[in-house]
């Protein structure tokens, strides 16, 4: 599985299944690099361009876990952040405030983005796993009427 | 090898008394040792101090010694302590005290084989004269000065205020003279 | 820039003062303390040089030992060079965070003063505080006199920074004996001090945000046995540089310190094994029954505690009939941990000397010539009968009826 941005390094792995070293070859003191090499003013690099070290949990993926999936509509999000803020997972690709899609190598589908999606439809919503984003997004629900009081 | 037992209340100044010293003793060249048996005991307590000098290095570190000297630096100690512990033949004990020294062996009866051996001398009303506190410690030095036959007083005087350089010019001299009165009283 | 201190060739100073004067020498960035009886003066003079401008660290008041033990973990891992210092109860409020900091490799330093540890409450000096660290992962040395406090710190430094090392450290004391007696010390000028231990090289340090890194990360079976081998062959190994410190701190000073001391070994029929101020206690005793009874009586006594040095103890003892090991701390159920492991290191020698077990002092019960003389002439007895004549555990000093544990089994 690769990310949804070709330079993204997540999810080059499953998580476990690096070469397990001998005594003599494990880190000083459990120190763990989270990049490959020096990053100055790291805030200010994209996630997905950083050298995460195979150290660090963002190159191992949990991705089979899930058996739902977030599927994200672009026409009809209004780029609030509220799922960006609210995914446990930071499985939310946003860049200057302007969504961009899932994460899938980090996200479980617990399906709290589509929670808090305050759009009407929904610009979140949870399918199969298995289904396409494309048809999903041809079975888009229309948006619903205000029922009257 | 000479040993020393001070006995003293906790807060009249013993373990500086032996601190202050084996520090002037040091300056002499020879090894020193300094020490005080208290721990959580409140001022007051009755408490034990020691010294050891000898011209090499000290490495026994135990609390027990035949003393050389005992030094008593509060007036009720003489009588409730048991000050003679470890006594040898040759044990000098200055004991502080504002009666004269026969009335004093009078009341002490483990003393009275010993009087050729008692010195006393009134540190606590010298050091209520000069320092304006009840300190016993630095006028016991003066006394032991004179006793042991140690030290000339002006050498000791000397090193005594490079021990006590960081106190106010005032606390020197106080300390100088309850040094120097002690020396001139101690019988 | 902080102020220099003026120091006389000879100073009349107790262990906790050589030990604080050894840490403002070191010129530490933090010191994070609950100060605790009887260690508490050695904070306490480190805080008024830091008050007075002699250092430019920081001192950290804390909530708690092992607050005061986290602060320096987090203070080392960020790139500093740290100590601190304890004693029994806070010693053992400590022991969780020992294990971080030596499974993190960080190099700080910790002043034990040993005290026996409650109940009964007891502020004196026993060893029950130093053998609780045994199993911590730090270096621990031990120093006998207020000298030793003093140089076996600057040594401390340059052994636990060392990049081969890379492990925190402890110098030992004993409370009161050692850390409130004043005697003759000889302290190196602040700069010669400094030049030994030299500049704190930080290695993986968190405040270097260039090059992120985490600290105290979890390992499961799949990782932990493979990075406790590894820290447990770093402090095994780490008796290369403890030596070459050594060497180095006698070339400057001329005084010199060996992993494993010993005294009048070279042609010593019985000996004792101890720790701390005892050691020099029993050396006095061994000399006097040498020249006053002929008894060819010799001090072995590990300089370092961990890494314990199994190797030197099989080379001191082998040619020795018979051996006293002095364990003061209460075992609880066993026989000592010196005992044991002076044991095990002769077991697998050709020689196998007899070897007995006393309890001492604890909780500060004075230990004197005498009873240093009457364990050398109980292992006379041993020796000259060949094999052990009491029980192999004995309480020296202790009032009441005599207490001992286990025969012999050996053949005569």
């Amino acid at each position: 599985m690769k990310g949804v941005l070709p330079t993204d390094r997540r999810g080059v792995r499953e998580l476990g299944a690096e070469d397990l070293v001998g005594w003599d070859e494990v880190t000083h003191g459990v120190v763990l690099n989270s990049f490959d090499g020096i990053v100055e003013d790291v805030a200010q690099v994209a996630p997905e361009e950083r050298p995460y070290s195979d150290f660090n949990s963002y190159t191992a993926t949990v991705a089979s876990w899930r058996v739902i999936k977030p599927v994200y509509n672009r026409d009809i999000c209004i780029d609030c952040q509220n799922c960006w803020v609210w995914c446990p997972d930071t499985s939310i690709i946003s860049r200057d405030k302007q969504m961009l899609g899932i994460d899938y190598d980090h996200c479980k589908g617990c399906g709290v983005c589509v929670e808090v999606c305050p759009t009407n439809p929904k610009s979140l919503l949870m399918f199969a796993e298995a289904q396409e984003p494309e048809d999903a997004l041809a079975k888009w629900p229309e948006k619903k009427k205000k029922e009257k009081k | 090898m000479i040993e020393i037992r001070w006995h003293s209340r906790a807060g009249q100044g013993a373990v500086t008394g032996a601190k202050g010293l084996g520090d002037v003793v040091s300056r002499t060249g020879k090894q020193v040792q300094a020490f005080a048996l208290y721990g959580s005991a409140k001022r007051g307590a009755a408490m034990r101090a020691y010294n050891r000098i000898d011209d090499k290095p000290i490495i026994n570190h135990a609390k027990f010694m035949l003393p050389d000297y005992v030094l008593v630096i509060d007036p009720a100690l003489a009588f409730s302590d048991n000050i003679t512990e470890n006594d040898k033949p040759e044990t000098q004990y200055i004991i502080t005290t504002h009666l004269d020294k026969k009335e004093l062996i009078a009341q002490i009866p483990e003393l009275q084989d010993k009087s050729e051996r008692v010195y006393v001398v009134d540190c606590m009303q010298i050091s209520l004269d000069t320092i304006g506190r009840a300190i016993p410690n630095a006028p016991m030095l003066g006394a032991f000065v004179k006793v042991s036959k140690m030290f000339e007083l002006e050498d000791f005087l000397e090193s005594m205020k490079r021990v006590l350089a960081k106190f106010p010019q005032k606390i020197i001299d106080a300390n100088m003279s309850a040094i120097t009165r002690a020396y001139n009283e101690v019988k | 820039m902080a102020d220099k201190m003026e120091l006389n060739e000879v100073e009349v100073w107790d262990g906790n003062y050589a030990a604080a004067q050894a840490l403002r020498q070191a010129q530490i960035d933090v010191v994070a303390a609950y100060p605790i009886t009887p260690s508490t003066p050695i904070v306490e003079t480190y805080g008024a040089f830091v008050a007075n401008g002699y250092i430019d660290g920081e001192y950290v008041m804390v909530e708690s030992e092992h607050g005061a033990m986290s602060t320096c973990v987090g203070a080392a891992a960020s790139g500093g060079r740290v100590a601190t210092a304890t004693s029994s109860q806070g010693f053992m409020l400590m022991v969780e965070v020992l294990y971080q900091a030596s499974g993190m490799r960080l190099p700080i330093i910790l002043n034990v003063v040993n005290r026996a540890i409650a109940s009964p409450l007891n502020v004196r000096g026993d060893h029950g505080d130093m053998y609780a660290g045994r199993d911590s992962g730090w270096v621990q040395l031990d120093a006998f006199n207020a000298q030793e406090a003093y140089d076996l710190n600057l040594c401390a430094f340059k052994i636990a920074e060392d990049v081969n090392v890379r492990l925190p450290a402890m110098v030992h004391q004993d409370g009161f004996l050692t850390s409130h007696t004043a005697q003759n010390v000889s302290p190196l000028s602040d700069d010669e001090a400094y030049e030994f231990i030299g500049d704190y090289k930080a290695i993986d340090e968190m405040l270097d945000f260039s090059k992120a890194v985490t600290y105290g990360a979890q390992t499961e079976e799949d990782w932990h046995y493979e990075h406790k081998a590894k820290q447990h062959r770093a402090l095994m190994d780490s008796y290369v540089v403890i030596d070459r410190v050594f060497a180095e701190f006698k070339e400057k000073t001329g005084r010199e310190y060996k992993r494993v001391e010993s005294y009048m070994m070279e042609d010593a029929e019985v000996a004792i094994v101890a720790l701390g101020s005892t050691v020099e206690t029993a050396i006095q005793a061994a000399e006097e029954l040498r020249e006053n009874e002929g008894l060819k009586a010799g001090v072995v006594a590990p300089r370092c505690f961990r890494p314990f040095p199994f190797e030197d103890i099989q080379e001191v003892l082998k040619d020795v009939k018979a051996v006293a090991v002095l364990d003061r701390s209460c075992p609880m159920g066993a026989m000592g941990a010196l005992f044991n492991e002076v044991s095990a290191s002769m077991y697998t020698t050709t020689s196998r000397p007899i070897i007995t077990n006393f309890i001492y002092g604890l909780g500060g019960r004075d230990f004197s010539l005498e009873d240093a003389k009457h364990i050398f002439r109980e292992q006379k007895g041993h020796a000259d009968v060949g094999y052990i004549t009491t029980q192999i555990q004995q309480f020296s000093g202790l009032r009441g009826p005599k207490l001992g544990f286990f025969e012999s089994k050996r053949s005569k």
